[in-house]
């Protein structure tokens, strides 16, 4: 139990600094900023929607296509990163697979702009 | 090492390479123009894939530290899946042509199915199993509302994703159950954690999760709700489609699982399977009845058809794996001929799917009905049809396992089910001549596969084209 | 040539049946006919040039199935010899007279049906079936000729296939034919259980041991020679229409009238007699059975005798008359005098043939009419066919110079089976069964040519003018059988009833020593007998030359064997030589010869007391039937309803298999079966039907939630039972 408690521990510090951070951010904006609002500036900004309306409406669904792509470039990023970490350790296999999935990736890249995809019009 | 492994799944990675390229080729190039003869092409290259996988492989070669198995039982499954995908294909060219929903990507993602269905065959571990089955999913979830503007196609494909969404979630909660419990996605290590022909308990869940999550992609009742929607919201050729590869695909997936991960506790799921058996074949036989759309009624013909394959898989044993191939290789044949007909039935350039329309059919198309019969007293199991020797293999599995309850309440549900095959033959022999009569297009691609298909299930009486021996081979290296 | 003989009539039959549209009705029916007569010219030269001795002529391997082997071959004695020729000669001679017979059909559309290929086919068919049936070398061929001839009986008795009456006759010769059959097949069972084979040989072999074994059946032990030679004789019984299963014969009269003659007078139905003596070597080890044969035949004989008497169907009259002297041949062979049964069915084909024929001629002549009470004075119009019925009357009341060798064919059989009667029962119930049964046969013969022939005609004035004489092609076969009614008698006397050892060296048996228990006059008789019968033989040389060949190789035969040398050869398992056997402390053929003068003379003395009482009421005093019918009316009713057989069976059986029939048909089958089945279809499958209708919702979250319950009772379920261990 101890032993498993101790493995986690970095985890809990991960958690304190990630809390820590955003509550000094938080509070550092509400010390420090200047504030001058009007109407616009205080609504949030939700793809251009109101924040505040019935669910149930039309929106465009080219703002799905957008935040799809967005997601799979995203997903990539994520698993580039800990190859790049580990890149002096892992093997030519492990450099050729990276480079066949981004191949593939920039395939499916080239087809959708080519589509016209990343077009908003 | 690593060259071993890729030769190993050479031909997925050609066939998947062989998609990308064509994609990005025709993508700039000419577009749709070219969708035709990348149909074609496409079509070509999965059958030669097939006869390529057919006759080189040989023995149990294992990729990528067992990951990914290529043995006999694979190579069956996957030559029926590249045939009959690339069947369908070539029906749907002209059929989707002429109504203009003719896409290049559309070759492109079915090959890209064929890819994932491979994998999903070949499966040695549960992550290779859930790559795969996803890759053949989206690609088919795509296909499924390849006809963007109409309602009926889009629901389709949104149901099928949604619902789809949810079977993968129990399958990978299965999956990290088992995982938990056996502490490794391979097959070959789950299958050791068993003791004594026993799960345990929390492996039980994690079994009964993963064949919840089979059981919807092969439309196994009670996970079969989105067959009928989406069979009839989907264009026809794309519903000849799912109504062929990936029903085998699935199926042989879920032998591999059962038999390569859980093969020490045949005990365990051999009922869960059954269950789900009896189910399948008593809603397929039972909800078809009530059908006029020929495309819902063969939804239900096909759940009904997996129940009796599951009966194969539920016997647990190699005569059962062997009955379920031989079954499946013939379902197959069956529907590829049956949605050939289907593709040609229309009235006035529009297709039809009412069955109502094929009233005295013989008397306009005395080949073309006669054919159908044919398929039709196949899918019914009536002997001395290919069909029939299909239902006996399952049965005598059953009975061999001890299963007899469920063997004759096989026979039970297909006398049942043999109703509605038979009414649309009495529709065509015997009906009344009407006014909203279909008319049959003459394709001779269409008629080409309906009259091969029927011929099959005729002349295949004599020895079955050798599957039985191919598939005896294909189950011994599964069950051992 | 003995393959010919067996095949000819089915190339015939099936070029008839299959293939007249290629040649023609009249090339089929001269093929057929053709055939016929190929096959009876070389059964006579068998019949004259094969020996006594048992031939086997295998024609192909049949029945390998474990211990069972049989061969299809084909066993060439002295009695398939007779029965070659009896078969083929009458069946080609009712082959050319149904030229004439059934040129004009008023039951088939002239010129659109062709009704006569399909008859000639059928004949020849029958024909093929019966002489597999005679050449059989084991049990199951037998039985499948037996099969056969019951097949084309039914086929052409229901010829008229548009008469409700006809078929019913049909179906009713098959029924009560199947009860006969049941009990055949059961024998051929406990043969084959018994002895292992169904061979001939080998079953006779094995005849002295089944004497001596048991054999429980139906909760008891029998005797199992005597159980199986019952059984047989059940079969017998059914084919040769003995009484309790006689009923179908006089219905069967519902076929056309050759078929009459051929298949239910001169063959089939012998074909229970022909058993009983093809089995004798297993008969003379079962005394019961042979008691009961005995008692049954004479039974028969008496009672189809009595209803014949009042009959007024002139083929009726016919048909009873065939099954009384059916009964007179078991009598014979039941007493173990298996020759003498031979020889009344040998002369009984011509004699029965010709007078079923020669009633044809006279049906035919008189436009379809078949009642007698219609008929009269017929002598003039039809000459011909009066002076052949008369031949066929005189031989079956057995005219002949009593203590001779000299007279009609009836007359030497039938009293030689009246004589074994007496040897073989001590002058018992059957003997004076078969004297009362001759008397009354004398009568109804004679009432029968009194009505048709003499006397005023009756009826329909408008036939009796256009009433004609028979064309050629009827009369020629009427003339030839009325030569073997007339001489077959005569010719083969001692060949049948001879001294025993001539008779059986002439069917090739073991000669037996007799010590004489002093009968010595009557020894000196039975020399005359011989002497007569040189004359006889003498005379049939004058009239049927050509027929008269071989018989003195039978004469030659050796007599030095001691046949009970073969009879301890039997006991060691070797099938005792010959075509019939009789044991050799059988001495009912020696014995028969010993009787009393006043048991010889009996049979004539009922002849002529049977002719002098027809001839009193017909002729003389035609009022007084009339007015003894008025009289005696519950006997006449009594014996005109053919004793009520029919209603009882119709009561005991009939009715309650019908009651039966309707009860499982209306209750069992319309409304268990019907009913579950309709409920099931109709009501319980579309109630799921349009469950699974609503659940099919279309909405997501349903579809969803059914998943979710599935996984729920899935895992529910596999925690409660994987889970528990």
């Amino acid at each position: 139990m101890e032993e498993m408690l101790r493995e986690y521990l970095p985890i809990l510090v991960f958690l304190a600094i990630a809390v820590g951070l955003g509550l000094v951010l938080i509070l550092a904006a509400v010390v420090l900023a200047v504030r001058n609002p009007d109407p616009e500036k205080v609504s949030a900004y939700e793809c251009g929607f109101n924040a505040f309306d019935d669910a149930r409406m039309k929106f465009d669904v080219r703002f799905y296509l957008v935040s799809i792509l967005f997601i799979i470039f995203d997903l990539e990023i994520a698993m580039l990163f800990p190859w790049a970490v580990a890149f002096k350790d892992i093997s030519m296999v492990g450099f050729w697979s990276m480079m066949v999935f981004l191949a593939v990736l920039t395939a499916g890249f080239a087809y959708e702009w080519k589509k016209g995809a990343l077009e908003w019009e | 090492m690593i060259s071993a492994d890729l030769n190993i799944i050479l031909p997925e990675i050609l066939l998947s390479v062989f998609a990308m390229v064509a994609l990005l080729g025709a993508v700039y190039t000419e577009k749709d123009k070219l969708a035709p003869t990348l149909v074609w092409i496409t079509a070509a290259v999965m059958a030669a894939m097939a006869l390529w996988i057919g006759t080189s492989g040989s023995g149990t070669n294992e990729a990528f530290g067992g990951m990914f198995i290529d043995d006999g039982f694979a190579r069956f499954a996957k030559v029926t899946i590249l045939i009959s995908a690339a069947a369908v294909l070539v029906m749907s060219q002209e059929y989707m042509q002429r109504r203009g929903i003719l896409r290049f990507e559309y070759p492109m993602l079915i090959a890209l199915a064929a890819v994932g269905m491979m994998m999903m065959v070949s499966a040695g571990d549960l992550m290779a199993l859930y790559m795969g089955l996803e890759l053949q999913s989206l690609s088919l979830y795509v296909v499924a509302s390849l006809r963007r503007d109409s309602v009926k196609s889009t629901e389709a494909g949104l149901k099928y994703f949604v619902l789809g969404a949810l079977s993968s979630g129990l399958l990978l909660y299965g999956a990290s159950l088992t995982y938990g419990y056996a502490g490794t996605t391979l097959f070959s290590g789950i299958v050791q954690t068993a003791t004594e022909g026993h799960l345990s308990l929390g492996m039980l869940f994690g079994l009964v999760f993963l064949a919840s999550g089979l059981a919807f992609k092969v439309s196994a009742v009670p996970f079969h709700m989105w067959t009928p929607d989406v069979y009839e919201g989907a264009p026809t050729p794309i519903t000849a489609f799912f109504a062929t590869a990936p029903k085998m695909a699935a199926m042989a997936l879920f032998a591999r699982l059962m038999h390569d991960a859980f093969g020490q506790a045949v005990g365990d799921w051999s009922q869960v399977i059954a269950l789900l058996s009896l189910l399948s074949m008593f809603l397929g036989a039972v909800a078809a009845i009530g059908q006029t759309n020929i495309k819902r009624l063969m939804a239900y013909s096909s759940i009904a058809h997996m129940g009796y394959a599951l009966m194969g898989l539920a016997a647990g044993s190699a005569l059962g794996v062997q009955a379920l191939l031989i079954y499946m290789a013939i379902y197959v044949t069956m529907n590829v001929g049956t949605f050939a007909f289907i593709l040609s039935m229309e009235r006035d350039g529009a297709p039809v799917t009412d069955i109502s329309g094929l009233h005295m059919l013989s008397k306009r198309e005395p080949a073309k009905a006669l054919a159908m019969l044919v398929l039709l007293f196949s899918l019914a199991g009536v002997p001395p049809l290919v069909g029939f020797f299909g239902k006996l293999y399952v049965l005598r599995a059953a009975y061999e396992a001890g299963l007899a309850w469920l063997a004759v309440a096989g026979v039970v549900a297909s006398v049942i089910g043999a109703f509605y095959y038979l009414r649309i033959v009495f529709y065509m022999y015997f009906g009344e001549e009407r006014d909203d009569a279909v008319e049959m297009r003459s394709s001779p691609v269409l008629y080409g596969l309906l009259m091969a298909s029927a011929i099959i299930m005729v002349a295949g009486v004599v020895n079955l084209f050798g599957i039985e021996g191919a598939a005896a081979a294909a189950a011994a290296t599964l069950v051992n | 040539m003995e393959s010919i003989i067996l095949f000819a009539p089915l190339v015939g039959a099936l070029i008839a049946g299959f293939g007249w549209r290629l040649t023609g009705i009249r090339g089929a029916q001269w093929i057929t006919t053709g055939l016929l007569f190929l096959a009876c010219a070389f059964s006579w030269i068998v019949f004259f040039t094969h020996g006594p001795e048992t031939q086997h002529i295998q024609i192909l391997r049949w029945i390998e199935s474990g211990t069972l082997s049989t061969d299809w071959s084909i066993r060439l004695d002295r009695l398939t010899s007779i029965m070659l020729v009896v078969v083929t000669s009458v069946s080609s001679l009712v082959h050319l007279y149904s030229f004439g017979y059934m040129a004009h059909d008023d039951n088939f559309r002239e010129g659109e049906e062709s009704y006569k290929p399909r008859f000639f086919a059928y004949l020849s068919f029958f024909t093929f079936a019966m002489l597999m049936l005679v050449t059989a070398d084991n049990l199951v061929q037998m039985f499948f000729g037996w099969e056969g001839v019951g097949v084309a009986s039914y086929l052409l008795i229901g010829f008229y296939y548009r008469k409700p009456s006809a078929n019913a006759a049909a179906i009713k010769a098959f029924v009560v034919n199947r009860v006969g059959d049941f009990g055949f097949a059961l024998g051929i069972f406990g043969l084959f259980f018994l002895t292992d084979s169904i061979k001939f040989d080998d079953v006779f072999a094995a005849a002295p041991a089944l004497a001596e074994t048991q054999l429980t059946f139906l909760w008891t032990d029998w005797n199992a020679a005597n159980l199986l030679a019952f059984l047989l004789f059940v079969g017998a019984m059914g084919k040769s229409a003995q009484f309790i299963l006689h009923t179908w014969l006089p219905d069967a009269m519902e076929g056309p009238t050759p078929v009459s003659a051929l298949i239910h007078a001169a063959t089939m139905v012998t074909a229970g007699v022909f058993l009983v003596c093809r089995m004798s070597p297993l008969m003379e080890y079962a005394p019961q059975a042979t008691a009961f044969i005995t008692f049954l035949g004479a039974s028969t004989a008496f009672f189809a005798a009595t209803v014949g008497l009042v009959q007024n169907d002139i083929k009726r009259v016919i048909a009873y008359s065939t099954c009384s002297q059916l009964g007179y041949m078991f009598v014979a062979a039941g007493v173990g005098v298996y020759s003498v049964a031979m020889f009344h069915l040998f002369t009984h084909a011509f004699f029965k043939a010709m007078l079923f024929l020669g009633a044809g001629s006279v049906i035919h002549g008189m436009h379809h009419e078949q009642d007698m009470r219609n008929y009269g004075g017929l002598r003039k119009k039809l000459p011909y066919t009066f002076w052949a019925m008369m031949i066929g009357t005189l031989a079956i009341t057995g005219v002949g110079i009593p203590l001779t060798t000299f007279g009609f064919a009836g007359f030497l059989s039938k009293d030689a089976v009246i004589e074994s009667a007496f040897a073989g029962t001590n002058g018992g119930f059957a003997f004076w069964a078969l004297v009362v049964a001759a008397l009354f046969t004398s009568f109804y013969s004679w009432r029968l040519m009194f009505l048709t022939f003499y006397g005023k005609p009756r009826g329909n004035k408008h036939t009796h003018e256009h009433a004609h004489e028979s064309p050629n092609v009827m009369l020629i076969p009427l003339g030839v059988l009325a030569l073997g009614a007339i001489f077959s008698g005569m010719l083969w006397y001692n060949s049948f009833f001879g001294k025993e050892d001539t008779v059986r060296a002439w069917f090739g048996m073991e000669a037996v020593a007799h010590q004489d228990k002093g009968h010595g006059d009557d020894h000196a008789k039975a020399d005359d007998h011989g002497d007569d019968h040189a004359k006889a033989d003498d005379h049939g040389d004058a009239h049927t030359n050509e027929e008269h060949h071989g018989e003195g190789d039978s004469h030659a035969a050796e007599h030095s064997d001691p046949a009970h040398a073969a009879v301890a050869a039997a006991h060691h398992g070797e099938a005792p030589a010959g075509a019939i056997f009789m044991h050799p402390d059988n001495h009912v053929l020696h014995d028969a010869h010993y009787v009393p003068k006043w048991v010889k003379i009996s049979p004539f003395v009922a002849m002529v007391l049977g002719f002098v009482v027809a001839y009193w009421f017909y002729i003389v005093n035609p009022k007084l039937p009339a007015r003894l019918a008025e009289n005696q009316r519950p006997l006449y009713l009594f014996l005109l309803n053919k004793w009520y057989v029919d209603e009882i069976y119709d009561f005991l059986f009939v009715q309650p298999s019908k009651a039966l029939g309707r009860f499982l048909w209306k209750r069992g089958d319309g409304d268990v079966i019907d009913g579950s089945i309709n409920g099931v279809a109709m009501g319980i499958i579309p109630f799921f039907t349009r469950l699974a209708g609503r659940f099919q919702s279309g909405y997501i979250f349903s579809y969803a939630f059914a998943m979710v319950i599935g996984i729920a009772v899935l895992i529910t379920w596999m925690s409660i039972t994987g889970g528990a261990q």
